[in-house]
């Protein structure tokens, strides 16, 4: 067995243990001057890999990153490296680049029939939410300055217009008060209405939803039935049933087709509808 | 990997009785767990057998839930009895066929699973209990779904 061998097999001992730290330096070769840099074989991508997931676990964002970044030079369709970078980065708020992983993790799960399909749609569906969210957030408080600026105008043109009134004019004062309060009240109350349309509409349409894991598809497949189901289900279904789930006729993964327009379809409404993942 | 479906699965199981409801006749009792819930049924018709009575049905969740089935059986408490039927014995497991694993499909859901079994109830006449039953109660330690049901009578 080669040294860089048994350096991989000790580390997935400590990590299989829960002693991440202990992976980390194993899959690391223990070098008393560069510690951490330097790995036991540099041209074998399973071990940046395993040292990522125990890096994940240690929450090192950065070396997660670096660690898959390198491996995914040695080795472009490294799945795991694509899944593991799509978690750091969603730990450090790069929805863009998380997503684009996790989908292209996605993608290499569903062309090997990767088991860990299932887990990598759920991150492909937190990194949908998540980037929402964060654009919402910016876009509300967005709102909120545009809103509050507005105000400030019109209260600094009533103020300009009061100053030019003459002296114990009360009559213009007033009228001059009264027309700014309405306008000012009129304002806030189109931003008010536009906030609750926003929480309103919060309803997934029943063609989005995956009848098996009840979530917003990201890959739905369709069966002969005409009916579509998250490829990631269907898959587990099929492993123990190869069956189809309406009609129990007989059904294997190659019957399976994507279904691109409901695909799109679903992807168009978790792009302004972020929440609906976690539905 | 473990699927990992059962807890959101469940979770939006709930959600969806809390915003739509249940059909008449069956009610949630407990379903703040993601792992076991208790429901309450009756049968809308005037069936003679049945008239008048609430039964508590218990299912249970396994973490493969819902590409396996839930375990479902009619549990006993005051005033609520395990219905007389030929696919019911009387320690309340239930054969049916959809609860096998032969016979589950995961686009059923436990709503679903509780109106087969109230039309289950509600198109019975016989007002006995499955072939063997004593010797069953007594000899059975399998799991429900486990359990190899021989179909006496398909007519039920």
């Amino acid at each position: 067995m080669s040294k860089s061998l048994q350096l991989k097999e000790e580390g997935n001992r400590h990590f299989q243990a829960g002693d991440y730290i202990g992976a980390d330096s194993l899959y690391s070769k223990a070098s008393p001057i560069h510690p951490t840099s330097i790995i036991a074989d540099p041209k074998n991508p399973a071990l940046y890999t395993n040292r990522a997931m125990a890096r994940l676990k240690l929450n090192h964002w950065d070396s997660v990153i670096s660690d898959c970044e390198t491996c995914l030079s040695l080795s472009p369709n490294n799945m795991k490296a694509h899944y593991y970078l799509a978690q750091a980065q969603l730990s450090l708020r790069d929805f863009d680049g998380a997503l684009q992983h996790a989908l292209e993790a996605h993608k290499l799960c569903a062309a090997n029939n990767d088991k860990s399909l299932a887990a990598v749609t759920g991150i492909v569906l937190r990194c949908k939410k998540e980037r929402w969210a964060d654009r919402e957030k910016k876009r509300l408080r967005l709102e909120t300055e545009v809103e509050d600026r507005m105000v400030e105008l019109l209260r600094k043109e009533r103020d300009e217009m009061l100053a030019a009134v003459a002296p114990g004019d009360e009559a213009e004062r007033k009228a001059i008060e009264d027309e700014a309060d309405e306008r000012m009240n009129v304002l806030r109350n189109v931003f008010e209405a536009a906030r609750e349309q926003n929480q309103k509409k919060r309803e997934v349409p029943e063609w989005a939803i995956d009848d098996i894991s009840f979530n917003v598809m990201v890959d739905p497949v369709i069966t002969k039935t005409g009916k579509s189901y998250e490829r990631a289900s269907i898959m587990e279904h099929l492993r123990r049933h190869p069956s189809d789930p309406l009609t129990r006729e007989p059904l294997t993964p190659a019957d399976l087709r994507p279904n691109l327009a409901l695909r799109q379809a679903c992807e168009e409404f978790l792009d302004k509808n972020g929440w609906a993942a976690d539905w | 990997m473990a699927t990992g479906m059962r807890s959101k699965r469940v979770a939006k199981e709930r959600q969806k009785i809390d915003k739509f409801g249940l059909p008449p006749g069956i009610e949630l009792v407990e379903g703040n767990d993601l792992k076991e819930w208790l429901f309450d049924i009756r049968v809308l018709d005037s069936n003679p057998i049945y008239d008048g009575n609430i039964f508590r049905l218990k299912f249970v969740f396994s973490d493969t839930y819902p590409i396996e089935p839930p375990e479902v059986t009619f549990i006993e408490r005051p005033s609520r009895p395990i219905p007389i039927h030929p696919h019911i014995y009387s320690n309340g497991i239930i054969c049916l066929d959809l609860l096998g694993n032969q016979g589950w499909s995961p686009v059923q859901s436990a709503e679903s699973v509780c109106m087969s079994i109230q039309s289950m109830l509600t198109s019975n006449t016989k007002n006995e209990r499955p072939p063997g039953d004593e010797e069953f109660v007594r000899g059975n330690k399998q799991r429900p779904r486990d359990i190899e049901f021989l179909y006496h009578d398909n007519t039920v």
